[in-house]
């Protein structure tokens, strides 16, 4: 169960280790081919749903129901794509969300990164009972907090700027890469940052020069999970922006595309796929950051 | 499923504590004065240009049957008058709308107008979020407007929202004239993947003509009251639970997209949808698009009774000084006869203001000419807050009774229906 | 469109964000280091230094709408007492238990719901889970290419995910349906009959579900050591023994807190409940959702305050029996 206390270069070798199902090559072929197939259908359930939606989005006229069950319907068009880059402000929706959700996620990791730190390497008074505090905090039902949190954006002048939004979703993923972050943290010994407190450096330097870049899946995780949270939020972009036409993101913008009777299906399901394209190109890119990140973190309990 | 797609908690600017102690917050464009005491004594509006304000105006019209541009344009055009005022339109749709209006008016921060349906006044006028229009504009001109307490709440833009039964002419030439007939029709058709009817079978909106047709009504005498057990609703249920198993005619399961989309595609001969629709069918079926009254109810001889409802102004209770004079002007620009007249052009509705129901946009079209006769058939949708309740008890009842075969019968449906409104109007207080 | 002006525009609110909260960081910095490490010299400076930005954040934004909140939970407030309510004591949340939380249904048969809700769906999740990670773990071609496609219900945004399958279940057009009657079945009543909707509810949150879960144990298949296996093996193990002494033990620091976080968070799910179940069958709502009909349809805003704190007490409760339970907490005590 201690696999972890190994020092660095083995540790390596032990993230590189195949699993005991080495027998890869050694399967018997009627064995391979049953799993191919299982996965293959298992991708299929996958992606099936979102092929519908391309279905819908390539289909001409607003239909959004139809029996054709085609991936790629009769009369295919690229009409609605056509119509929601360039007749609707989508273009700025994406940007105002890109913004917001890079600022979200930079200044997220630091917050989170810092604070690890502390929670990682220090016994203070107060340290158990924050980290529980900042579980019990994943438990509580947003829906609670809205209105509150709107009468005080108000008051404070917050409404209708991004100021808010950012460090609220900032602080938002807070307790979950706090404690990614340090389970992290504490797989990586202290002696190499001892080690540099005794050639000079301060704390600080040890930190930054010996821990983050140690600490890079669990960083690339962080970015990740504020990159998330803060691209996909609906309520609290409706509360604070949602009367500012100009400063819309994606979900606020999309749901303009609903009327109270009519929706326009063709160009909300192109809108939907090219949303969803760079998170699941974000997503991919850094799934491998995830395996190996999410393990070495947690297995120190 | 990983991460909540809300965030568990939201978060202000941590430091904005601080430094607000020092900058002073930037508040919401427009910050609705402080109510003048002497608000009602504000000049009824003249040529005169009025002071510089923004008129933040939250509208419930979309852009995808063209009421958002409709209304940008009234408000250029209005700009282009009065260039002291500016506007700030803003799209919400229905319920975000109420919902948010309801927490921007509790944090103090509401719009400057809305441009909304009627059944909201119920809701704003009992929470005291809006003021009454009686002294502020000439109440006369207009159609029926929302009257609660004696006061009227509600300025008409457009009136209308009814049901009507919408036909499909190269299979059904001539509209039936009662249910007898309708259901005969619309049996005739039913074959394959084509049904004689559909209609959106989840919503008790679409069920409630039918009730006036069978001589009930939602509400007693005093409009508050819920008489959802009677025997008339009984009879209405049953109608709809036939026309779906005992003589069947329409799709096993059709929400609003599912039977406009069959409507459209030619699969449904008949449809029950409102004067909202009416541009999108003409434009799919052309000359075979046709539009009538809703089948007089055979076994008791009355025509069914669709609400009406509209889509009205209405002005936040704390407006008051030159906002409110820039308001008052813009409302009476845009129910003036010649924007009510390009309404009726642009968006197919018919309008709030009186005298604007006579023009010959209306009378020599034959679709709206339909649909001003049908409307004639309606009742006004009540605005009550108690009206919510009504459709939130009988729309689990009506879609467990559709579910299956042996869902639940008429008569429990109706029981169960009444105790559930009468609970959720106990909850009220 | 985008045009320069809203570039400039969404660029220069970015900035002053960060101008803000750099700025801010620096003075709440400077202040506490003037305080601690000047002045008091307190030995657990540093800790609370690099702490303090996320504590303030904290607090204020969670703690003051809970209280905030809690205030509204002892009083009125509704539609009909909307500007002025008076404050009612412990009334809501008595009447939290004794009135109809829905338009019919009572708290204890929604929490029975949302618990089967929960049951289902983290049992399925972790199976599943478990299944393609014990596949996907070991040496073959295109495995990138799996892990790729077996991601995506978690890449895509959850909304859009789950209007997409609500399409899906369409008695007439949806994929579901014409599977069924393609295998020969009946075609179910997917939107409204309560049975099928709850189901069509929790095979949506199983899809979006699995991901997550197989991911975090496909991790921690791959931190265990070959070592264990071989001795397993050369002790006369075989496959089951192995997963269920060697695997599953071993998996538990990674399985418990991704268990922990996949309960609470399906304990909470508001999308999939709320955008499948469009036509507001009792039935298939879960607490939270029932919380936010509470809320912001039906306008019981005390109400749905004190419903919340009881929400909330319960998953507290849970958590805190879960993790003495499974001895996850020793490392935080340390």
């Amino acid at each position: 169960m201690n696999a972890n206390t190994n020092s660095q270069p083995e540790r390596k070798i032990k993230m590189q280790k195949k699993s005991f199902f080495n027998s890869g090559r050694e399967d018997s072929p009627f064995k391979r081919i049953l799993i191919h197939a299982t996965l293959w259908i298992a991708c299929l359930i996958s992606i099936y749903p979102i092929t519908r939606i391309l279905s819908v989005a390539l289909r001409p006229g607003n239909r959004l129901l139809s029996a054709d069950l085609a991936i790629i319907p009769i009369g295919a068009t690229l009409e609605s794509f056509r119509i929601v880059f360039f007749e609707k402000p989508f273009l700025s929706w994406i940007w105002n969300s890109l913004t917001i959700t890079v600022a979200t996620a930079i200044i997220g990791v630091i917050l989170a990164a810092t604070s690890a730190y502390a929670f990682s390497r220090y016994k203070f008074p107060g340290r158990s009972v924050g980290l529980i505090f900042l579980l019990t905090t994943q438990m509580i039902p947003a829906v609670m907090l809205l209105v509150p949190i709107y009468i005080l954006a108000i008051k404070l002048g917050l409404v209708g700027t991004y100021r808010g939004l950012v460090v609220a979703y900032a602080v938002t993923a807070i307790p979950f890469s706090i404690w990614i972050l340090k389970g992290y943290y504490d797989t990586i010994p202290i002696d190499l940052e001892e080690a540099a407190r005794i050639d000079g450096c301060s704390e600080l330097q040890a930190f930054m020069k010996i821990l983050l870049p140690l600490s890079t899946p669990a960083l690339a995780i962080v970015f990740l999970f504020n990159f998330t949270t803060a691209w996909n939020d609906y309520l609290l972009a409706r509360i604070m922006l949602g009367s500012k036409e100009d400063l819309l993101t994606w979900p606020l913008g999309l749901q303009r595309l609903q009327g109270q009777f009519v929706t326009q299906w063709g160009q909300f399901s192109a809108a939907s796929i090219l949303v969803a394209i760079p998170v699941m190109i974000l997503f991919l890119y850094t799934s491998k950051y995830l395996i190996s990140g999410l393990t070495l973190g947690s297995v120190k309990g | 499923m990983t991460k909540k797609f809300m965030p568990v908690f939201t978060m202000i600017l941590v430091l904005a504590f601080i430094l607000t102690a020092c900058a002073t917050p930037t508040a919401a464009p427009v910050a609705t004065e402080a109510p003048a005491a002497d608000a009602t004594e504000a000049p009824v509006a003249t040529e005169a240009a009025p002071e510089p304000v923004t008129i933040v105006l939250w509208t419930k019209e979309g852009e995808a049957d063209g009421g958002l541009q409709y209304v940008q344009g009234l408000a250029d055009a209005f700009t282009a008058l009065y260039p002291n005022v500016t506007f700030e339109v803003v799209n919400k749709e229905v319920e975000t709308l109420r919902e948010d209006f309801q927490t921007s008016s509790l944090a103090g921060d509401p719009p400057s107008l809305l441009w909304t349906v009627s059944d909201h006044a119920g809701p704003f006028t009992t929470a005291g979020l809006i003021q009454p229009v009686d002294e502020l504009f000439d109440m006369s001109k207009y159609v029926e407007s929302v009257v609660m307490n004696g006061s009227t709440w509600a300025v008409p833009i457009s009136s209308g929202n009814h049901l009507m039964l919408l036909y499909n002419k190269s299979m059904v030439p001539t509209p039936p004239a009662t249910t007898d007939e309708f259901v005969e029709v619309a049996k005739s058709l039913t074959s394959g993947d084509v049904y004689g009817f559909a209609y959106n079978q989840t919503e008790p909106f679409f069920a409630n003509p039918w009730l006036g047709g069978f001589g009930g009504s939602v509400f007693a005498e005093d409009g508050v009251t819920p008489t959802l057990n009677t025997p008339e609703m009984v009879a209405t249920m049953q109608f709809l639970y036939d026309i779906k198993y005992a003589t069947p005619i329409m799709p096993l399961e059709s929400d609003y997209n599912g039977a406009d989309t069959l409507f459209k595609e030619g699969k449904a001969a008949m449809l029950i949808n409102g004067d909202w629709s009416l541009a999108g069918y003409k434009e799919a079926l052309g000359d075979n698009f046709g539009v009538a009254p809703m089948p007089e109810v055979s076994s008791t001889g009355m025509m069914p009774a669709p609400m009406t409802s509209g889509v009205y102004f209405m002005i936040p209770v704390d407006l008051a000084g030159a906002e409110l004079d820039a308001v008052k002007m813009f409302v009476e620009f845009v129910t003036n006869l010649e924007n009510q007249t390009s309404m009726v052009t642009t968006l197919a509705r018919l309008p709030g203001s009186i005298e604007a129901l006579s023009i010959d946009a209306i009378t020599s079209d034959p679709i709206l000419k339909a649909s001003s006769e049908a409307m004639t058939y309606g009742t006004p949708m009540p605005t009550v807050i108690e009206m919510r309740c009504v459709w939130d008890s009988w729309k689990p009842e009506m879609i467990s009774m559709l579910a299956s075969a042996s869902g639940t019968t008429p008569e429990d449906a109706a029981a169960n229906m009444q105790a559930a409104a009468e609970t959720c109007i106990g909850q009220l207080e | 469109m985008i045009t320069s002006d809203v570039i400039l525009k969404s660029l220069n609110e970015v900035g002053v964000t960060v101008l803000y909260v750099l700025g801010g960081t620096v003075v709440i910095e400077f202040i506490l280091w003037l305080l601690l490490v000047r002045l008091l010299k307190w030995r657990y400076a540093m800790p609370f230094m690099l702490l303090t930005p996320a504590l303030i954040g904290l607090l204020v934004l969670v703690v003051y709408p809970l209280v905030w909140e809690a205030n509204l939970s002892f009083m009125n407030m509704s539609l009909k007492h909307f500007r002025n309510p008076i404050y009612i004591g412990f009334d809501n949340y008595i009447r939290v238990f004794k009135e109809p939380v829905l338009k019919q249904i009572y708290f204890f048969p929604l929490l029975g719901q949302t618990v089967l809700w929960t049951a289902i769906n983290i049992t399925f999740h972790v199976v599943i889970g478990m299944v393609l990670a014990l596949l996907l773990n070991r040496q073959m071609r295109g495995k990138g290419i799996y892990r790729m496609l077996l991601i995506i219900p978690w890449a895509v945004p959850q909304v859009i995910a789950v209007l997409a399958w609500r399409g899906e279940f369409h008695y007439e057009f949806g994929f579901v349906n014409i599977m069924l009657k393609a295998l020969g079945f009946q075609p179910l009543q997917w939107l409204s009959e309560p049975v099928a909707n709850f189901a069509a509810m929790c095979i949506t949150n199983i899809w979006l579900g699995i991901p997550f879960m197989m991911v975090i144990l496909l991790g921690g298949l791959q931190s265990i050591a070959g070592e264990y296996y071989e001795a397993a093996e050369i002790d006369g193990a075989n496959a089951w023994q192995r997963f269920w002494k060697v695997t599953f033990p071993l998996m538990k620091p990674v399985s418990t807190p991704a268990i922990i976080l996949g309960t609470v968070w399906t304990f909470n799910n508001f999308n999939v409940p709320f955008f499948i179940n469009q036509n507001e069958l009792e039935t298939s709502d879960i607490l939270v959702t029932g919380l936010f009909r509470a809320a912001f349809q039906y306008n019981r805003y005390s109400f749905a305050a004190a419903f919340a704190f009881v929400i909330f007490a319960i998953l507290v409760t849970y958590s805190i029996v879960y993790l003495r339970s499974s001895g996850a907490l020793k490392g935080v005590r340390d």
